[in-house]
């Protein structure tokens, strides 16, 4: 405990240099932006910006990087929220009870449990990260494929039988997800599938194009229709900051969703995506009123908001701890670590501990910025939903557009999200969930990915699902929640019939 | 499709094979037994204007490369704040070159995001 302090101490002696300090506070300044406009992502984000830590030292680079990662998280939920535009991929779930609060005129309240979530998850992940960080990069080596594929199965299967009203529903959306997962190359073995012939099909379905599509611009399109007929609604601005009401109600689920972000977030693959969904799956789940959530349920927010903050701290530790990328934005800072000259490997903590105490201090005082950095600029984003829908429609479209567009720079793009929109537009209208067909496109890939590896590495026999405890359990808890809300539903309606 | 599957038994075949089957058993399901307390809401009236609209989108999104992402920006916000009701055409017209330009210059200068120029482009030089 006191070498952890002292290291710590060490870490904040090396962040508290003007010049480090100005870096985290750039990067955490851009990461809000990129966060905020559809589209870059974090990763992407990242990757822009490498060029500007040339010639710098290695722990003000990583700094400034890492400042870019967390600014992203942060911003990403900003337009979810707002307008009903995601991102990126973990902020989908974000949109569905936060935007349903802006439009009751709760955005402001929104904006903060969101921001103050992720301080809080933020806080927490990093001194997991610092106390546990080592003993779970060992553990998490346990999970391997078969692990993967149980874990996803019951990702899935939670978030399919929680969304939407109908279960058959939810599982048409699901495989319809999925499928979309198998358009473009497959990578084992190269080959083509379901492109149609179409060339710049071969990259398969972005999911920023695709969540786009079936959320901003079908949400856009209903809305449309709404104003047509008189029936749009959104409420005045009735509060701008957060009651202690709504804090006291969300700060259980804050704290949930910290620690399953967390712990998701070390195992590879979408991890802070999975860890977004199930949170939010899990709080409805466990909510005394479920139906509250998809209409403006505060902790419906939260859960999700702080989950995907503490997965990025958790996705840090193979990173540090074993020198291995799990994800896309660590991917990105191995590629940066590297271009300093820095080796990311096991023993990364004793040969470079000027970077990785340097990035975990960095990690408290960036988590602080955004904090302050964020509280004030929800006044002004609150003041953007003032513009009347005839404006702010055909607004939303362009700039989402830009977020589509900046993917592939492909006009195809901007049409499949069209496509997609008018999909999501009939889903909406007969009761099709969208979520599952996100987590479907997540998840499809890493999905098929794990189960043929699992197989080559027994042969093709399926026994070796049940010689892993870990994915037995994941399997059967899978079934219980896909059958569970039925009978609990039917219990219910015997006992109102009795009664 | 042909089949490689060298060293791995369950090929590119099987996974979207079991979704399809999947996506079949489902689809009969709610064929023979439909959503009974579920009520779909009914298309509209108004689902003309949600088509006019998806079909602006789309030939903005099809156009902005040869138009650019200004010109087809401008035309697009112009015509769609139009349809759904801006009544001024002197404010109309300006707010949407402004607001064309702003977006635009707000990503290429300051965010450097690239963006197509199209005719405009041609017409500078």
């Amino acid at each position: 405990m006191t070498v952890i302090l002292s290291h710590l101490i060490y870490g904040f002696g090396i962040v508290f240099t003007p010049i480090n300090i100005l870096y985290a506070f750039i990067g955490c300044l851009v990461g809000t932006l990129i966060g905020v406009l559809p589209g870059i992502g974090p990763a992407g984000g990242m990757a822009l910006l490498i060029p500007l830590t040339y010639g710098k030292e290695p722990s003000s680079a990583i700094i400034l990087l890492a400042g870019i990662y967390y600014g992203a998280m942060y911003g990403g939920s900003t337009t979810s929220i707002l307008l009903n535009v995601p991102g990126e991929a973990a902020s989908v779930v974000t949109c569905l009870d936060g935007y349903q609060m802006a439009r009751k005129g709760l955005a402001g309240p929104a904006l903060a449990i969101s921001a103050i979530g992720s301080f809080i998850a933020g806080t927490i992940g990093i001194i997991l990260l610092m106390l546990i960080g080592p003993p779970m990069a060992q553990a998490a080596l346990k999970f391997g494929p078969a692990e993967t594929f149980a874990l996803m199965v019951f990702g899935l299967s939670m978030v399919t039988s929680l969304s939407g009203r109908s279960l058959r529903k939810g599982l048409v959306s699901m495989t319809l997800g999925l499928m979309l997962a198998t358009v473009g190359v497959d990578l084992p073995t190269g080959l083509i599938r379901f492109t149609f012939g179409i060339p710049k099909l071969m990259e398969g379905f972005d999911i920023i194009v695709v969540a786009i599509g079936l959320f901003a611009v079908s949400e856009i399109l209903i809305s449309t229709e709404e104003l047509q007929v008189g029936e749009y609604v959104r409420e005045k601005v009735s509060q701008i900051w957060l009651s202690m009401k709504d804090f006291t109600e969300s700060i259980g689920a804050i704290i949930r969703g910290t620690f399953l972000g967390f712990f998701i977030g070390v195992l590879p693959g979408a991890a802070h995506v999975t860890a977004s969904f199930l949170s939010y799956a899990l709080e409805k789940k466990f909510s005394k009123n479920p139906e509250r959530f998809g209409h403006g349920e505060i902790r419906g927010v939260a859960a999700p908001e702080s989950a995907n903050n503490s997965a990025a701290c958790g996705a840090l530790i193979p990173l540090l701890t074993l020198g291995l990328p799990a994800s896309a934005v660590t991917a990105v800072l191995y590629g940066a670590l590297l271009m300093v000259g820095v080796r990311p490997s096991p023993f990364l903590f004793q040969k470079h501990p000027d970077v990785v105490w340097g990035l975990i201090a960095s990690m408290y005082i960036g988590n602080l910025m955004l904090l302050i950095l964020n509280l004030p600029l929800i006044r002004i984003w609150v003041k953007i939903l003032s513009t009347p829908p005839r404006w702010l429609f055909p607004i939303v479209l362009a700039i989402s557009f830009i977020g589509v567009f900046s993917v592939n720079n492909s006009p195809l793009d901007l049409i499949l999200a069209t496509i997609l929109g008018i999909l999501g537009y009939f889903m909406r209208k007969f009761d099709y969930p969208l979520v599952p067909v996100i987590l479907g496109l997540v998840l499809g890939d890493l999905m098929e990915q794990a189960l043929r590896q699992t197989l080559m590495i027994s042969g093709g026999s399926l026994e070796i699902f049940l010689r892993s405890p870990i994915a037995i359990t994941l399997f059967i808890l899978a079934g219980v929640v896909m059958v569970a809300p039925k009978i609990i539903y039917r219990g219910k309606e015997k006992l109102e019939t009795e009664s | 499709m042909p089949s490689a599957t060298i060293g791995d038994p369950l090929g590119h075949k099987a996974f979207p094979i079991v979704l399809g089957g999947l996506m079949i058993l489902l689809g009969l399901a709610i064929f023979i037994k439909p959503e009974k307390d579920l009520e779909s809401s009914p298309l509209k009236k108004t689902f003309v204007s949600v088509l006019i609209l998806a079909g602006l989108l789309g030939g903005y999104g099809y156009s902005i490369q040869s138009l650019g992402y200004p010109l087809g920006t401008f035309l697009f916000l112009f015509i769609t704040s139009r349809l759904i009701g801006e009544r001024s055409w002197i404010f109309g017209l300006l707010l949407s070159a402004v607001l064309s330009l702003g977006i635009f210059s707000l990503f290429t200068k300051i965010l450097d995001i690239p963006l197509p120029l199209g005719i405009i482009q041609r017409v500078i030089g």
